[in-house]
Formats: structure tokens, C-alpha cells, sequence
């Protein structure tokens, strides 16, 4: 793995939602984290976003190994990594989760939603940020199930 | 912990049935199928829940006031719904109601059952926020909900509830209380009950919903933490009178099925129709803070799915969440 590489990475994940990656090659390991800052902000908030609908489109072109599974978002909503804005996250970036185990809220109208994550194995990419609208069906996480 | 036993609830509505006139022990027991000795035991035990028992050695047991104790033979004692509150469990101190009628859910407690607690000591608001619960003179439940709908109808369920509040505080209320979007209760223009719904569903199943409500009866103003004071009131600032807390919990509980039952049978929009008699906003100047940022505008009322209308100086905005503030 060298820059040029790295670059190759970034410039593809500048085109997608995900806000945290990890790749881990036997020549090493490569953690990009985009912070708030570097991402453009087109969305309002609360509100239906018409740029995550056309995203999803291009999605499919993205391949992913038979062991990586998505989990989607139940709901239009907001999307919040924790309890509260001071409260730890769910899960990190690198976690390991369980079936069942507590991966974020989706809120709609004050209806909370705790998503649970339908698989055991390592959260390794967090698609959506802290306080950003979802879809129906908008992948949140992917999880790299355990064998 | 307190549910409610079957023999010292009939034994109430026995009592109940003759006011405040006695009935005597042999007729209990005979109406119970119960010994005497067992009579006198459940007395005690009731005189213990608090309710007001007399005993004459002649003439048997009374009630001597219609006030019924804040627990769970108390509420349940005169309960006329048969899905909300079928079974009430009761806590003089819980963390949160919202976390034990989960817990509850979680291990399969059957659509209906309330958790009702006379304090908590980490009452929830929306997004980690607390709500002021001491003890003695308010109401804090959590009701478990099994409709079969999807998750992403489920936030009906928090216009339902906005309802059965506003029918159950209406009665005590000078003004006609508000409903603030999506479902706070509102009477002059302050804070009397919150709602907050936490949901446990798959993908295409809601397995239930847990309808957590918190009412401001007897809590004097001035007793509000100053966070909050002059946004909060209570029912008995507005109306004057000390609020019988298990008859409001019995009216509540009775709206909530009512309501319920339409929801079930009619679907949403009549629900929906209710709830905008009383919205207080639509019109009127709103800003609605959120995560990253707010937006102002005119309210505009909601949408068919209960969504918040904003015009904005960019155009009509459609509000899923966030916290709505009176604008300028």
C-alpha cells in the first residue's frame, strides 16, 4: 500500500456518505476518519434529503465480499450514534457487536428507535453521521460478520 | 414492585358499590368465596395500600372517602379499560418507567401493561434529557404497545397519544390545553406533559412500543428546578384543586384506549384529524432546533404523515424532528 493508493481511497470515499474507513492489508493498515468539517454540508438537517436518494443509486456499483453485511435504517428519521449528545457512542468504528446488541437511535416525531445489529461480528465502516437525516432502507453500518 | 390481586380488588369494588356505607364481613366473604379470617387479612392488606377502610365490629367495613391511594390496587380498583392498564405495576421509586415497561416488553409482558411509578429517579426526555419526577404529586407511566403495524408507521402512535392526553387534562383545564409538535401538552402557553415513545422493532415488524408519559398534577410552580421554571406548569396551578392521581391515571388510561381502538379500527387519520383541533402552532412564527442547525419560518400545520410544515424564506420545509420553539 502506498500514498498513491491512499489517495485512490480517499478520492473514492469522498463520493459516498461513509464518514469513517478501515482497511487492513497484510502490508499494513489504513484508518480514514472524515471529520464534519471536511464534508460538505448540502442537507438541511431535518429535512427529506433528495441528495441521499440520488447517492443511493450509484450505490449498487460497490462491491462488497459475501462476509460483509449492511445494516439498513427501519425508518425516515434522524440518525444519533448515542443516547444523548454527551453520552459514549453505541459502537465505534472497529467494535465488535452481537446479534441483538444496540447499534444507534432513529428518531421520528419522538419516536425512538434503538436499531440492533442482526449480525455478530466488527463494525467496519459507520455510514451516516451523528444527527443526520436517514431513509427508509439507507445502509447505516457495515458489519463484517464473524466466522 | 405491586400488581394487583384479584380478591382485594373486588373486595374494593364491593365497598365501592355501597359509597361510603358498610358492608359487613359475612357478606364479603361469601360474595368471595373467602373465609372471614381471609376478609379481614385482605382489610389490612388494602388499609396498608392506603385506602381508607373502617371496621366496625357491628356493621363490617367502609370506605371513608371515595380517594383512592396513588398505587396499583388503587388505580386498578375502579379500571374500566380492557387493554390499557390490564395490568398495572406499580413502583414507589423506579430509574424510569420507559426502561422497566421496555425491560418488560423485552420478556413478553402482554399489550396493555402500564408501569406506573410514584417517583423516578432518572425520568427520560427525548435524546438523554431528564424529566423532573418527584415523588409524591405527579404521574410517570410507560404503556406497552402491540399493534401490528411497521416501524415506519409506528410515530402514529405519538400523535394517538398527544390525544389521549389532551382528553384526559381537558376536564381540569380552564383553557383548552395545546398540543405543542409533536406531542407535548401545553396549557397557557406551559409545559403540563411530555411523551416520549421508544420502539423495539426489526426491519418490517414492530415487535412493541413503549408509550412513556409524564403529567405535572399537584408539583407547585415554584417547586420546578429553575431550568425549567416558567416554561412548566401543573394541573393543579391551572385549575386550583389537588388532582386525585389514580382517578387522572383511570381517565387516561381509558382515552388511551379509546383512541387506541380508533387508531386500530380507522387507521390514522382520524387520529390525525383530533390532534389538529389542538395544535397550538400552525400560523404562527416556529423555530425548530435541531443537531446542526435551526430553521424559522411560518408554521404551516403537518403533513398526512405528521410531519411539520415550515415555510421558510427557501420554501416549504418538512420537519421530521427537532425541538419547536415559539418564533419571532
Amino acid at each position: 500500500m502506498d500514498i498513491k493508493d491512499i489517495k485512490n481511497i480517499y478520492k473514492f470515499l469522498k463520493e459516498t456518505d461513509i464518514v469513517e474507513f478501515e482497511l487492513e492489508g497484510q502490508d499494513g493498515k489504513v484508518r480514514i476518519k472524515r471529520g464534519v468539517a471536511a464534508m460538505e454540508m448540502p442537507a438541511p438537517v431535518i429535512m427529506e434529503r433528495e441528495a441521499a436518494k440520488e447517492a443511493k443509486k450509484e450505490e449498487p456499483v460497490e462491491k462488497k465480499p459475501e462476509n460483509v453485511k449492511i445494516i439498513t435504517s427501519p425508518m425516515v428519521g434522524t440518525f444519533y450514534r448515542s443516547p444523548s449528545p454527551e453520552a459514549q457512542s453505541f459502537i465505534e468504528l472497529g467494535s465488535i457487536v452481537k446479534t441483538g446488541q444496540t447499534m444507534c437511535i432513529i428518531e421520528a416525531m419522538k419516536l425512538m428507535n434503538e436499531v440492533e445489529s442482526e449480525y455478530n461480528g466488527k463494525v467496519i465502516s459507520v455510514l451516516v453521521e451523528n444527527g443526520q437525516p436517514v431513509e427508509y432502507g439507507e445502509p447505516l453500518f457495515h458489519i463484517e460478520v464473524s466466522k | 414492585m405491586q400488581g394487583k390481586n384479584p380478591a382485594e380488588l373486588k373486595i374494593i369494588r364491593v365497598l365501592k358499590g355501597e359509597g361510603s356505607g358498610y358492608v359487613s364481613g359475612q357478606s364479603i366473604s361469601s360474595a368471595l368465596g373467602i373465609s372471614r379470617t381471609a376478609v379481614w387479612k385482605h382489610m389490612n392488606s388494602l388499609k396498608g395500600a392506603g385506602f381508607p377502610i373502617e371496621a366496625s365490629p357491628s356493621k363490617g367495613y367502609r370506605l371513608a372517602s371515595p380517594k383512592d391511594p396513588f398505587n396499583g390496587v388503587g388505580i386498578a380498583a375502579m379500571l374500566t379499560t380492557d387493554i390499557i392498564g390490564k395490568e398495572v405495576v406499580f413502583f414507589p421509586s423506579i430509574d424510569s418507567t420507559n426502561v422497566k415497561a421496555f425491560e418488560l416488553g423485552r420478556n413478553g409482558a402482554p399489550e396493555g401493561t402500564a408501569v406506573v411509578a410514584d417517583r423516578q429517579t432518572k425520568g427520560k426526555g427525548r435524546i438523554g434529557r431528564k424529566w423532573e419526577s418527584p415523588p409524591g404529586v405527579n404521574l410517570y407511566a410507560s404503556i406497552i404497545l402491540r399493534p401490528g403495524i411497521m416501524p415506519h408507521e409506528a410515530h402514529q402512535l405519538t400523535f394517538l397519544m398527544a390525544v389521549a392526553a389532551v382528553e384526559a387534562i381537558s376536564p381540569y383545564s380552564p383553557r383548552p390545553p395545546k398540543v405543542k409538535w409533536p406531542n407535548d401538552i401545553l396549557i397557557d402557553s406551559k409545559k403540563a406533559a411530555g411523551i416520549l415513545m421508544e420502539m423495539d422493532s426489526e426491519a418490517d415488524r414492530v415487535h412493541f412500543v413503549v408509550a412513556g408519559i409524564g403529567v405535572n398534577l399537584n408539583i407547585r410552580e415554584k417547586d420546578f428546578p429553575d431550568y425549567i421554571k416558567g416554561a412548566a406548569t401543573s394541573l393543579r396551578e391551572r385549575c386550583g384543586q389537588e388532582i386525585d392521581r389514580a382517578a387522572f391515571t383511570r381517565g387516561l388510561f381509558s382515552s388511551m384506549e379509546k383512541w387506541y381502538r380508533i387508531y386500530l379500527g380507522k387507521g390514522f387519520a382520524p387520529v390525525l384529524d383530533e390532534w389538529k383541533r389542538h395544535f397550538g402552532s400552525e400560523g404562527k412564527p416556529v423555530r425548530i432546533a435541531s443537531f446542526h442547525r435551526d430553521v424559522s419560518g411560518i408554521c404551516m400545520g403537518v403533513d398526512n404523515g405528521g410531519a411539520l410544515l415550515v415555510k421558510t424564506s427557501s420554501g416549504v420545509e418538512r420537519v421530521i424532528s427537532g425541538d419547536v420553539e415559539a418564533g419571532e
